[in-house]
């Protein structure tokens, strides 16, 4: 493995960091222009400590990488794929924002470690609109509002599309209680039960 | 032109939202950029006696460790968290060697990834000395203030009690609440086009960019503001987070974007809470119902060195034509991290009080509650004698009643119960929220191409205030939804008005009509005849120019140019209730049908009909899930949630979403949304009032007051648990 030291994308060595001072040597001087601060150009941070190689596919691309081993699989989407449709909410599994399918199944992203991923099929929002427009579930979360601020949405939407698939989307009562792992602060419950009402029949069960 | 009212249109900012592609703050992607991770100190109050980060400096990727000995010329301003605009107050966290409540940041933690700056803050030692605190405000070493001046009061009450056929006197007690947006509060500080930008989901882009300024030392032009999209605020999102200007600092000193995602746990000590608060509710009615008199008294939990207020007197002497009034604030200074605004923040609290304690007087008088409010309508408000602009609150409760069924109610608690044996309760509580406005500086332009940019104040946090926009640009110039571009949340777009206290559609939708309606006086002008009914991008295309451009300056009502200034030197200028010839009020009824399981307890909210007079309803499905929205918060209120403070460390116990419990879908029933959508264009061009905080106000009387019709039991603290009624 290589030192973290030797794979740092800018010329700033630790050393001169430390020496930069305090903020008062800054104070009203001139800000670094978006050159000299941003030159790195697109590229991932380097991973430090451990890491393990991942070979999968998102959203059905083949994806290969190496990966910090503490890292989730939320991070691994958002930080290093720029896949950020899935949301942090919470980091522990209590709120539903980060939820995707994992070969065709729902797991709260946070809660799974990026290296479970390997030689699987993960998908996220940004997988799932068809060809010739959105997911019958995009278009019935529209239709009833089931959104407002729209940071649990993406979480929602997938959760909402495995309750159907898993069979349990067959009365009001059965959603509200597959979907009660999605937090909406908002409280959008009303038009997110509608909105899996209206979209299950347009959906397969697995 | 009239308003077109009660259009209902999708979401504008729907479909962006159900694709993923909406960008919130902690989205934006920068190349090379670091992460950052709080160390959260571990004592309630004492000095930091060293700080050891050897250990998180050998982490790999950890590319700085930043302390108070760092940040000592921040400077804790008007602007910083907590001060609330006041001088001398606030607190800024690591800029000096001293803790004042659990949880603030000590350290702060910078490396290349995420996983590195956690495991780097896990590493840093702190030693510090320990002092004596209060983290309760029934505590010994708890500091109680004098009573607040400028108490609303209208003649003799105390006199008129000793005429009274009926007298309530209760004491009810409502408890720490946080905010719990899902979007975590973040912040991203990176350099683009010489500025430095912040990207925070916020209610007050302005707040990045002045108000950072004046606490760095830096030019106000230095800095910008960016929250095109905020991920729910409730009022927690609406300053500098004591974060923030952390943030901003390692970004300017490492000179590269640096990233910090605040923990959920860590948040629950860091940003703004509902404080705890008590309150005595004394009613007088005589013989028939009328209400002679109302004293309500409060007293609220602060911390040490907040400038936040107290304000729960301000709504229930407006609610009733009550004979005479008294009211009377205190806080209490304790020893945590300062309060804030959260929905509704005082209008909820006085609601759950004096609605329930309304209701204790309606079984008192063997009265219907709809009936005693009904009978204590007023169209004048009973402190200052100045009318409404509009109260449509009687209707409220007539429609409300109908569709609600509550012929059904029978004083007899328990006489409802289902077919399985559950007890059904059906409570019916009001609520009111002033209707306030704030000024704007409008730019709108409209291209031959059909496409329609307007920049202005406002922030998009999930109330929808782009469809807002959007429905008085739609109304008035026919434009295309899909052609709109809406730019608000940014100080380089548009000077920024903090969007908070039910403002926001009273502010932008006055701010896009006028602008509209400028362009079409503009484009007739150009085309020199009156406009047709083509598209006016049509018209406009046809004399050959690419774009018309208008700007507009939106004083509200009430005020002078003077508050075009304020906006753009970043200072708030709110309006309401009261107005030179008026008052101004959002109304609400809110009808609560709960059922209560005899064996376990188990409270499930059935069903609530709410019916609302807001003015004008912008859009129809926006509006409604908006109420829905303030109605889920009262089912939290009423049910749910607690912040539990541990009096031995000063912290919150249930600090994270499994433990401070929110309602969830299964929590929640059916909710039935009505609108009076009676235009008060006294107080707008718009004709809008506001509807975000109202829809709360009242909804978790309703549901305690139907717990007490459904069980006998008056519980008068929040939440009722099972414990409460076993």
């Amino acid at each position: 493995m290589p030192d973290p030291q030797d794979r740092q994308p800018f010329d700033l060595t630790r050393r001169q960091v430390l020496e930069t001072g305090t903020i008062a040597s800054l104070t009203g001087a001139m800000l670094p222009t978006a050159g000299l601060a941003q030159q790195a150009g697109p590229q991932p941070s380097p991973e430090n400590g451990m890491t393990v190689h991942l070979s999968f596919r998102v959203n059905g691309r083949p994806t290969a990488l190496d990966i910090d081993a503490r890292a989730s699989l939320l991070d691994l989407l958002r930080e290093r794929l720029g896949l950020v449709g899935a949301k942090k909410g919470c980091d522990h599994g209590q709120c539903g924002a980060c939820t995707v399918h994992m070969d065709n199944r729902r797991v709260a992203s946070c809660l799974t470690m990026a290296a479970k991923a390997d030689g699987r099929d993960v998908t996220t929002i940004e997988g799932i609109a068809r060809a010739n427009g959105l997911h019958p579930m995009q278009q019935a979360f529209i239709d009833h509002d089931a959104l407002q601020c729209g940071y649990c949405t993406p979480g929602q939407i997938m959760a909402a599309i495995a309750c159907v698939k898993e069979g349990h989307a067959s009365t009001p009562e059965q959603i509200k209680e597959y979907m009660s792992g999605n937090i909406c602060r908002c409280g959008a419950y009303v038009g997110i039960v509608a909105a899996i009402e209206q979209a299950a029949p347009q959906i397969e069960r697995s | 032109m009239t308003p077109n009212r009660n259009a209902d249109r999708p979401r504008i900012d729907a479909h962006e939202k159900v694709l993923g592609r909406a960008l919130y703050a902690a989205d934006q992607p920068f190349p090379g950029l670091l992460h950052a991770m709080t160390v959260p100190a571990t004592i309630a109050k004492g000095r930091i006696l060293s700080i050891d980060t050897a250990a998180a400096l050998q982490v790999p990727g950890v590319v700085r460790v930043f302390t108070h000995d760092d940040f000592s010329q921040i400077r804790t301003t008007p602007a910083a968290r907590g001060a609330y605009g006041q001088p001398g107050k606030g607190h800024q966290p690591m800029t000096a060697p001293q803790v004042r409540h659990r949880g603030e940041p000590v350290a702060l933690v910078v490396a290349e990834t995420l996983e590195a700056a956690v495991e780097g803050a896990e590493a840093v030692t702190v030693r510090y000395a320990e002092e004596s605190f209060s983290a309760r405000m029934d505590d010994d070493l708890a500091g109680p203030e004098p009573e607040a001046a400028g108490q609303l009061a209208s003649g003799d009450a105390e006199a008129a009690f000793a005429n009274a056929a009926h007298i309530v006197d209760v004491e009810y007690r409502h408890p720490q609440q946080h905010h719990n947006p899902i979007e975590l509060i973040s912040t991203t500080a990176a350099f683009e086009d010489g500025t430095l930008r912040i990207y925070e989901g916020t209610q007050s882009a302005a707040a990045f960019a002045g108000g950072l300024a004046g606490m760095m030392g830096m030019e106000p032009q230095a800095l910008r503001g960016v929250s095109p999209y905020t991920g729910g605020g409730f009022g927690q999102k609406n300053g500098v987070q004591e974060q923030s200007v952390l943030v901003a600092s390692a970004a300017l000193l490492l000179r590269r974007p640096v990233k910090l995602v605040m923990p959920r746990g860590q948040l629950f000590h860091t940003a703004s809470y509902r404080p705890q608060s008590r309150h005595r509710v004394r009613l007088a009615a005589d013989g028939n119902g009328r209400l002679l008199a109302g004293i309500y008294e409060t007293v609220q939990q602060n911390s040490r060195y907040d400038g936040f207020g107290s304000d729960h007197g301000a709504n229930p002497p407006r609610m009733y034509g009550y004979g005479a009034w008294r009211g009377s604030e205190r806080i209490v200074r304790v020893d945590t991290q300062t309060p804030g605004h959260q929905r509704a923040p005082h209008e909820h609290p006085a609601s759950h009080a004096t609605e329930c304690a309304l209701d204790e007087l309606a079984g008192a008088l063997g009265m219907d509650p709809v009936a005693l409010r009904l009978a204590n309508d007023t169209q004048r408000d009973p402190i200052t004698g100045k009318p409404f602009s509009s109260r449509h609150l009687a209707d409220c409760l007539r429609r409300g009643a109908a569709r609600f069924g509550w012929e059904r109610w029978t004083n007899q608690p328990g006489a409802l119960v289902a077919g399985n044996g559950d007890r059904i309760g059906l409570g019916v509580a009001c609520g009111s929220y002033k209707a306030a406005m704030t000024p704007s500086v409008t730019t709108l332009r409209l291209s031959a191409g059909g496409q329609c940019r307007i920049a202005t104040s406002g922030h998009e946090m999930g109330q929808g205030l782009r469809t807002v926009i959007a429905a008085e640009l739609i109304d008035v110039l026919g434009v295309d939804p899909g052609k709109l571009d809406i730019r608000i949340g940014d100080t380089g777009h548009a000077p920024q008005h903090l969007t908070a206290g039910s403002w926001g559609a009273g502010s932008a939708a006055p701010a896009a009509r006028a602008a509209a309606l400028k362009l079409r006086e503009e484009l007739s002008q150009l085309t020199g005849a009156v406009l047709s009914d083509e598209p006016v991008h049509v018209q406009l295309a046809r004399t050959r120019r690419p774009y018309l451009e208008v700007s507009v300056d939106t004083v509200p009502l009430g005020k002078d140019r003077q508050a075009i200034e304020q906006l753009r030197r970043g200072m708030p200028v709110t309006t309401g209730p009261e107005y030179p010839d008026f008052l101004a009020f959002s109304w609400i009824a809110h009808f609560a049908e709960v059922h209560v399981e005899p064996s376990t307890g188990r409270v499930r909210v059935r069903r609530v009909v709410s019916v609302a007079d807001c003015g004008r309803v912008m859009n129809r499905r926006t509006a409604e899930s908006q109420v829905r929205g303030g109605v889920v918060w009262g089912i939290g209120a009423a049910l749910r949630e607690a912040g539990e403070c541990d009096p031995r460390f000063g912290g919150v116990l249930n600090n994270d979403l499994a433990d401070y419990v929110v309602p969830v879908n299964a929590d929640v029933g059916a909710i039935e949304v009505d609108f009076i959508d009676e235009p008060d264009t006294r107080l707008n061009l718009s004709g809008v009032k506001g509807l975000g905080e109202v829809a709360m106000v009242g909804a978790a009387a309703a549901i305690v007051n139907a717990v007490h019709n459904a069980t006998g039991r008056r519980i008068r603290h929040l939440p009722i648990r099972i414990e409460d009624l076993l």
